[in-house]
């Protein structure tokens, strides 16, 4: 059975079930993992795996339920579940599923030959980049694991409003950690590639960029506490964008957790800060023709020229502020309802390179990692207070590396004082689909020793 | 029952047809609840049911694994046949099913899917009721509830056959709190491996005035300072920060490929005497146990940590296996669709001598973490880092004010060798912990204890 007609079958039964609106969304799944060490594969890992979640409203109370058990007995199980739920949430004139909307943007997402192509070209192509990070350098002691994943996904939604729609995505991954040692201290570096066949992938350039990673943290300790400028690689960037992202939504300002709440329309960053949410761009992992609900995606201007333009969407809390969804209602899978979220976030590059950012810079910290920014970020407040490693700046070049400090500051704060963009664009699919180049920030507290 | 045991044992033996020295197989199938409210409002109600099985086949150190949703005999020996085609070589073979050990029990007095879900309702509206009767600064709370009860079959080539019925439960607050112009967030918890009694004696009440009380007394706190501090880790919580500090160098596929600071140190010191570090995945009804890990084998007291000297590591088969020790019921997994790996269960600190009152009294100056946000570690290093959702100053032996914006960081190892002072107030916290893209429930705990010289980064330089 297609996924659609499994879709429509779901509908189906759950529209039985005598509710006034009905929506089912049906997933198929295949994927693949293989992780090697020292150029063996230490783990073959394939998946197959479908499921459909539904959800149902009447009277402006809503009710969901899925299952991954397709058998008839499992669906009748989960509508009646969704029916029966809806007595238990309140009532709520915006809920609702979206008015049939306009046409989808083309998207080329599907690539069959991926999953055609033999077990051991994938194999291979993990070994490579193991292999890379290897010998770029003999303080290069191991790759903890070299992983290589990919998966396909078949997507179907069919509501009782008419919307009957499917699409297919392919997309592939590869991962590592290198691992650094010198006079007996150890150092680690991550690098990654995306796309969505394997001719898209570097495995060599990755590889080494996980190993230079590694090697230039060695020898890593504690700086002294100061205030300082700060350049940020793209990876470190896309972190913050992701905190920022995820409270740049109506959801968030309605329920009090957005530090954007009441900015519409004001300043609320550098004047170089453009940031885009873009649901349709070809290279997103986060790229699908509609949402989790079936509204098409487009691309939405979050951020112009340092100013807040709009929030991101879903139907229901689109309603709620008496706007139309932007096509942000996502869905992880089956398991979950639609909720806002964002889909690839871009904050646009700038005209200067990494090297030209540092040659301003006198003596500032170029972080290259932090960690905690999931908790330690108030959305409300904008304060944050994060672990990082990186390198010193001195008189415009990098210098010695630091670990075991923390930076902190106010997200609003940060970027009001963005003073450079960099040219260095690259998709970081970590807490999200992320484009984000290098930037630098006029001055942050560093706590050292 | 799940699956037919008849079919299990087709299922192991075609997996090793091909090749491999032992195969396992793990079928599931669970169902559970969810519902959220926010805004004094109960936004969503969740149910669900998955159910599926995996196949491993190992051969040396590769593992080849292949899950499916479906369990009719057709499917799961396709997916037997694919696992044992990605390891060729080995001549393993499958001895018949006999039953194993008992694992550890853990009752369950009231199940989840006994109760309804208006019921379950209620317990969010308590909890969110009593949040807001906290004080007017509260101005907004949402409460998540969740429920999932499980049937698992764990089988292997040794014929080992181990099953098992889990229950969980749990209930969380988050709660904002404003006044003029500041804002502050407060957090808590409650779950067990258990029934519907967790919920006895206003325990959702109880995580609602939690939350709020720890969101309104940070509106009158102060920026952090920076720097290199004393710091006190109230009971509970400061577990979270061994979990991630140590106890992730502890597992044994870090320690297996040299990637721990941990690896080959067992018998030597690593921890001030002071500190015993125990995993326990067998407690009644705690969080993290379970009667079996996801691998079939009974979960254990193991003793990780005593008075400061290493004694051993956590193992799942696998890595017990080339170890040449008995695995120590550590292989868990998200679920069917991942494979098993070393992970800690409930792990803590025992008890000390101290009361926390003489810890704090013996500060001169220092910082009292008493409730931390999360954090993360680098296996390899054992650096870490933890956000303070609730934090003090600590002055002439006495806490002062709240402080907001603190992070602690530090190394695991340096950490382990600084702790002076341990009381004996014990308590266990819940959570749920993330590694290779797999979360499973987990406890921590300890008494309030106290560390020295850890770098506390906040927004003033000190």
């Amino acid at each position: 059975m297609s996924v659609l007609d499994t879709a429509r079958k779901a509908l189906g039964v759950a529209a039985a079930t005598g509710v006034e609106q009905s929506e089912a969304f049906a997933q198929l799944g295949r994927s693949l993992r293989v992780k090697v060490y020292r150029q063996e594969v230490e783990e073959l890992v394939s998946s197959t795996g479908s499921g459909v979640g539904i959800r149902v409203f009447s009277g402006g109370s809503v009710g969901y339920a899925y299952t991954s058990d397709l058998s008839d007995q499992s669906l009748k199980a989960a509508a009646q579940a969704a029916a029966d739920a809806m007595s238990v949430t309140a009532p709520d004139e915006f809920a609702g599923l979206p008015e049939p909307a306009g046409e989808f943007s083309p998207l080329e997402l599907y690539s069959p030959e991926l999953a055609a192509l033999p077990v051991a070209d994938k194999i291979a192509f993990a070994m490579r980049v193991e292999k890379a990070a290897l010998g770029s350098d003999s303080r290069i002691s191991q790759v903890e694991s070299a992983t290589y994943s990919e998966g396909d996904s078949h997507i179907a939604l069919a509501n009782s409003l008419g919307f009957e729609h499917q699409f297919s995505e392919t997309s592939c991954y590869s991962f590592l950690q290198a691992i650094a040692e010198q006079d007996g201290q150890m150092q680690t570096g991550i690098s990654f590639t995306t796309g969505r066949n394997l001719e898209q992938m570097d495995a060599e350039a990755t590889g080494r960029e996980a190993a230079w990673r590694a090697l230039s943290l060695l020898g890593a300790g504690q700086c002294a506490s100061m205030s300082c400028p700060v350049v940020m690689d793209p990876f470190v960037t896309a972190s913050v964008i992701g905190a920022i992202g995820s409270v740049l939504t109506g959801e968030a300002v309605q329920k009090k957790r957005s530090m954007f709440a009441g900015r519409e329309g004001q300043r609320v960053a550098g004047a170089l800060v453009n940031l885009l949410d873009d649901g349709i761009h070809p290279d997103g992992l986060a790229t699908a023709p509609f949402d989790g609900e079936g509204v098409p995606t487009r691309q939405t201007g979050l951020i112009k020229n340092g100013e807040l333009q709009a929030f991101l969407y879903d139907t229901y809390s689109g309603r709620k502020d008496g706007r139309t969804s932007t096509g942000n209602g996502a869905r992880g899978s089956y398991r979950s309802q639609p909720r806002v979220s964002p889909t690839n976030l871009r904050l646009l590059g700038g005209s200067v390179s990494p090297e030209q950012m540092l040659a301003g810079v006198d003596l500032g910290f170029y972080v290259m990692d932090v960690t905690g920014m999931h908790s330690g970020v108030n959305p409300v407040s904008g304060d944050f207070s994060v672990g990082a490693t990186g390198r010193l700046i001195r008189s415009g070049s990098l210098a010695e590396p630091v670990r075991e400090v923390t930076i902190a500051g106010n997200l609003l704060d940060m970027l009001d004082t963005i003073k450079k963009i960099g040219n260095d664009n690259r998709w970081v699919p970590f807490g999200g689909s992320i484009h984000a180049p290098s930037i630098m920030i006029g001055q942050m507290t560093v706590s050292g020793k | 029952m799940l699956l037919d045991e008849r079919l299990i044992e087709k299922a192991i033996g075609t997996a090793l047809e091909k090749g491999g020295e032992f195969a396992d197989l793990y079928a599931e199938r669970g169902y559970t609840t969810s519902l959220s409210l926010e805004d004094d409002k109960l936004e969503k109600i969740s149910r669900g049911i998955d159910a599926g099985a995996s196949i491993r086949v190992v051969r040396g150190n590769s593992i080849s694994f292949v899950s499916t949703d479906r369990v009719d005999e057709k499917s799961l020996l396709a997916a037997a046949r694919l696992a044992g085609e990605g390891v060729l070589g080995g001549g393993g073979s499958a001895r018949a099913l006999h039953g194993v050990t008992a694992g550890s029990v853990h009752r369950i007095e009231i199940a989840p899917e006994s109760v309804s879900a208006s019921e379950k309702a209620q317990l969010l509206r308590d909890a969110n009721a009593a949040a807001r009767a906290m004080g007017s600064e509260v101005v907004q709370v949402s409460v998540g509830f969740s429920d999932e009860v499980s049937e698992i079959q764990m089988a292997n080539s040794d014929g080992e056959l181990a099953r098992e019925e889990r229950a969980r439960v749990r209930l969380i607050a988050r709660v904002v709190a404003a006044r003029g112009g500041v804002v502050q967030t407060g957090y808590d918890s409650i779950g067990a491996h258990r029934g519907m009694e967790l919920f006895s004696a206003g325990a959702a009440q109880q995580v609602g005035e939690t939350a709020a009380s720890k969101a309104i007394v940070m509106l009158d706190s102060r920026p952090s300072p920076s720097g290199k501090m004393t710091v006190v880790m109230h009971r509970g919580f400061g577990g979270v920060l061994f979990h991630e500090a140590c106890g992730h160098g502890l597992e044994a596929d870090a320690v297996e490929k040299g990637a721990s600071v941990f690896a080959g140190r067992v018998g030597e010191r690593v921890a001030s005497e002071l500190v015993t570090l125990v995993d326990d995945g067998s407690i009644p009804n705690e969080w993290g146990s379970n009667a079996f890990d996801d691998e079939g084998v009974p979960t254990r007291r193991n003793i990780l940590i005593e008075k400061g000297i290493l004694k051993g590591f956590l193992y799942d088969r696998l890595r017990a296996r080339n170890a040449g020790v008995a695995p120590t019921g550590n292989g868990r997994r998200q679920s069917f669709r991942h494979p098993p790996i070393p992970r800690m269960t409930n792990t803590f600190i025992l008890a000390g001598d101290s009361t926390p009152e003489q810890i704090i009294a013996a500060t001169e100056r220092g910082f009292y973490a008493k409730t931390l946000s999360g954090g993360q570690v680098e296996p390899a290093t054992g650096d870490f880092v933890f956000g303070v959702s609730e934090g003090y100053l600590i002055e002439n032996g006495r806490v002062s004010y709240p402080l907001r914006g603190a992070t602690l960081i530090g190394n695991g190892f340096t950490a382990l060798r600084n702790v002076d002072m341990v009381a004996g107030d014990f308590e266990m916290n819940i959570g749920v912990c993330g590694k290779d893209g797999q979360g499973v429930p987990v406890g921590s705990g300890q008494g309030t204890l106290r560390i020295l010289d850890l770098t506390v980064g906040g927004t003033e330089v000190a």
